[in-house]
């Protein structure tokens, strides 16, 4: 569905991104673990177009979206629910929920999409009338991926969503991504820094490394993989392999 | 000094203060929006007021009525300056996009003004209705029905904007644009298009502003930077991107202007608003209704 | 960015090639522009080069602000003013010596630059842009109203006046303006002033106090601008006092300095000479026109060509 061809993306003269290649097939979850600063953003924000890359191809079902405007990719399904959530915090809950469901499309079908969300998120209809920046820090996720899905989204891109939230919020939030993969059809590419909940609920993964692809595979795989699970999951090295 | 007096003072204020509000919401809104700082809108305000006078001399059309000519006449004009010359700086990022917009804008002033007084020479040019006239006195305090109907008409326009911007689907965009253009663009808004039509309302609200001048003052090409300036300071009062505060600030800069023309004769009246926009600036930078020190 | 000017080159260079060359040019072509009253009678020409050497001061004195610092002052007119209006005021009307007058004019003018700048500085740029253009329009419109009648000359100035001593202070003026800008550029204040045009955060996490830098690059370029409103009230038998605080000084000052070339060292000098000598062309066919030309020129210059003439000239040399 998705293939990020050999992109290079640059900030100013700095390169962040180098030859990065991917690919989401329908219906997957898909995971990029790696460091901070590795870059993991940045290839979100260049998949959904609001970063053009220097080099390399990004398309949707065989058609270019890398030279794509925001607007346009998210009307052919790609939405991101992103970093730090960016609400439009002096608005409504319903009101987010409603500019979510801008495109033409989306619009018509927003009454419906708008109780799927409610079902998902009981919590926002109990707040619909609340101002967004008032919400706590799950709600606001919470919010961010709702107004993501009034969109209806065939690929929804999450950058670090557990980023400052309590366990157990995440624990939920989580939840709803896994159902969402399976349940609703919608293919999931997921930015984590919680590498082990992200293997977790994925089904493949791509490791990032300073802004390279480092390694790929199943997610069941990197998990039991010792590399990772030094660098990314928290194990000690084994006392054979003391520490030189 | 009798209760009267006062009264008579503070409702003066308000009629002047409304006409403050309603220039100062149009450079509100696209600072806002589209965090460009456009100091030719007194310009934009001065055209409004000249295609009011010109609609007036030559086909007799009430001046109040022409609002309704130029408000669309303006919002083109709008969507002209966008489009040829703003647009080239929105994309920027937003220090250098303020800077550039203000410099454009500046060469924009210097444009517009001495077109007209090319066009329509330096001279004042004034309008008189003939639908509202006269006036009216209660409780002792004298109400001229044109400043009555000006105060009205600032209001009708503060509440059908407001109406616009909370309730249509474009209202929401243009809103979730001011707060986040990159979330808004990614909920499926198309950020250059919002942007465009948002600086056309501005030059619109501008142009309806230029009608009640007219119509309340006089015409004349050098005007423009003044109405500029006070839309300026009552945007600082209000708080840069506080749309509906900048009536409010408005109004209180009218009232203020008035007590000290009152107390301190009217040489001065200019001095109150710079002195105003100090104070805010050391105290509460902000504004009265911003929210965050932005 | 827009309006990123060469301004690394001039001090690695030492502002030009040949920086020995371009010194000695230029004492010499000032001293044979101080001797020109003493070859010429012709009024026409000694005007119209006290004009030029006026523009070059507003040329210089608001590239300080605006080029080497970065700071869009849209009210320079306000600095010019005051010092047209104190000056006037303690030499015409009071009976002061004229050199006191100078002096006390352009301290005026610092003195209000301050009441802006130290507010406005600690704010984002726009503040500072807001409030210089509001103190100009302020100004002009109360002084309008304060003192609505012609300053007229009293006989016994009008008696003294004499044309050659306004042309060599102006020509004084236009050269030490230069001359400031040239050593400011080459001091370490001067670097200090350039940092914080180019990123005021990390100059600031390097050391640099951004607001002092910028409140020296305001007092230094409101000297000048109010040295250049003295002139003016010296020059004038008669004016409308309103007239100092026009915002068309603004304009003609933002105009030279970047049609010349925004933050270079010639570029107001270039602009100077360039826009009163077409304007005064211009003038006399087209009266009003020749503002709306030099107003798409600089828009043009904003968006296209943020270097201006010097740009052009160099790269055209370049290709050769």
């Amino acid at each position: 569905m998705l293939q990020v061809n050999g992109v290079d993306a640059r900030h100013g003269d700095v390169q962040a991104l180098w030859d990065v290649s991917l690919e989401v097939r329908a219906g997957e979850v898909v995971t990029i673990i790696g460091p901070n600063g590795a870059g993991k953003t940045t290839l979100m924000r260049t998949i959904m177009g609001l970063h053009t890359p220097s080099a390399g191809t990004i398309t949707l079902d065989g058609t270019a979206i890398h030279t794509l405007p925001p607007h346009r990719v998210s009307e052919r399904g790609v939405i991101l629910v992103p970093e730090g959530r960016r609400l439009f915090g002096g608005m409504r809950v319903l009101e987010n929920l409603e500019v979510g469901a801008y495109a033409p499309e989306a619009r018509r079908r927003r009454a419906e999409t708008l109780e799927f969300v409610f079902e998902t998120f009981p919590i926002l209809a109990e707040r619909r009338q609340q101002q967004a920046g008032t919400l706590s820090g799950g709600q606001q996720q919470m919010l961010a991926i709702g107004r993501a899905l009034m969109g209806l989204p065939r690929l929804l891109l999450l950058d670090e969503p557990s980023l400052g939230l309590a366990p157990i919020v995440v624990q939920q939030i989580f939840q709803v991504i896994e159902s969402l993969g399976r349940q609703r059809g919608v293919t999931v590419l997921l930015v984590e820094q919680n590498a082990r909940l992200a293997l977790e609920v994925a089904d493949r993964a791509y490791v990032l490394e300073q802004g390279r692809v480092a390694g790929t595979g199943r997610a069941a795989d990197l998990l039991s993989d010792s590399r990772v699970q030094q660098a990314y999951l928290g194990y000690a090295p084994t006392p054979t392999e003391a520490p030189a | 000094m009798s209760p009267q007096l006062v009264a008579q003072n503070l409702v003066f204020g308000l009629f002047v203060g409304s006409n403050y509000g309603l220039a100062a919401v149009g450079l509100s809104l696209v600072f806002g929006v589209l965090r460009v700082l456009n100091v030719a809108h007194g310009e934009l305000l001065m055209v409004g007021g000249y295609v009011t006078f010109w609609l007036f001399t030559l086909t007799g059309l009430d001046p109040f009525l022409s609002a309704l000519v130029c408000a669309p006449v303006l919002f083109v004009l709008g969507l002209a300056l966008n489009y040829g010359l703003f647009g080239f700086v929105e994309r920027l990022d937003e220090e250098t996009k303020i800077k550039n917009s203000l410099l454009i804008s500046f060469g924009l002033t210097l444009v517009i003004q001495n077109a007209a007084q090319a066009l329509w020479s330096a001279d004042e040019r004034s309008v008189s209705s003939s639908l509202v006239a006269g006036g009216t006195v209660v409780m002792g305090i004298a109400l001229p029905y044109t400043r009555l109907a000006g105060l009205i008409l600032a209001l009708l326009t503060i509440v059908a904007l407001h109406q616009l911007l909370q309730r249509t689907y474009f209202g929401k965009a243009v809103r979730a644009t001011a707060e986040d253009w990159e979330a808004a663009s990614v909920a499926g808004i198309d950020v250059q298009r919002t942007y465009l039509i948002t600086f056309a309302l501005g030059a619109a609200l501008a142009g309806v502003a230029g009608t009640l001048v007219s119509i309340q003052y006089s015409i004349a090409p050098a005007v423009g930077i003044a109405w500029t300036l006070k839309a300026l300071v009552v945007v600082v009062l209000a708080g840069l991107g506080s749309i509906f505060g900048a009536f409010a600030a408005g109004l209180v800069l009218g009232i203020a202007e008035q007590i000290s023309v009152f107390i301190l004769g009217a040489a001065y009246r200019e001095v109150v608003g710079l002195v105003l926009f100090l104070l805010v600036l050391v105290l509460r930078p902000q504004g009265l209704f911003g929210s965050r020190a932005r | 960015m827009a309006t990123q000017p060469a301004v690394e080159t001039e001090r690695a260079s030492g502002g030009v090639r040949r920086p020995r060359l371009w010194l000695v040019g230029s004492v010499v072509a000032v001293a044979i522009l101080a001797v020109v009253p003493l070859l010429t009678d012709r009024r026409d020409l000694l005007n119209l080069l006290f004009l030029v050497y006026l523009a070059v001061c507003l040329g210089q004195s608001w590239n300080i602000i605006g080029g080497f610092a970065g700071q869009v002052n849209l009210g320079h007119a306000a600095f010019f003013g005051i010092g047209a209006l104190v000056a006037r005021n303690l030499w015409a009307v009071q009976g002061y010596p004229f050199s006191l007058a100078f002096l006390a004019g352009g301290l005026a003018a610092v003195a209000f630059a301050m009441v802006i700048g130290v507010p406005t500085f600690r704010l984002r740029g726009v503040y500072f842009a807001i409030g210089t253009l509001g103190v100009g329009e302020v100004l002009r419109l109360t002084t309008a109203n304060a003192l609505p009648l012609v300053s007229a000359l009293p006989t016994d100035l009008v008696n003294t006046y004499d044309l050659a001593s306004r042309y060599e202070l102006a020509l004084a003026l236009a050269a030490a303006s230069t001359l400031a800008a040239y050593v400011l550029l080459h001091s370490r204040l001067g670097l200090g002033i350039l940092a914080v045009r180019e990123d005021e955060e990390a100059a600031q996490a390097t050391g640099v106090d951004a607001l002092r830098h910028k409140l020296v690059a305001l007092a230094i370029s409101s000297l000048f601008a109010g040295l250049a409103g003295a002139t003016f009230a010296y020059y004038h038998v008669s004016y409308y006092p309103e007239l100092a605080f026009s915002p068309h000084w603004t304009f003609d000052a933002v105009l030279i300095t970047f049609i010349g070339g925004l933050g270079t060292l010639i570029g107001p000098v270039v602009g100077a000479v360039f826009y009163v000598l077409v304007r005064e062309q211009l003038a006399v066919t087209l009266v009003n026109v020749h503002q709306v030309i030099f107003g798409i020129l600089f828009i043009v210059v904003v968006l296209a060509l943020p270097g201006g003439l010097v740009d052009l000239s160099s790269r055209l040399c370049r290709k050769r």
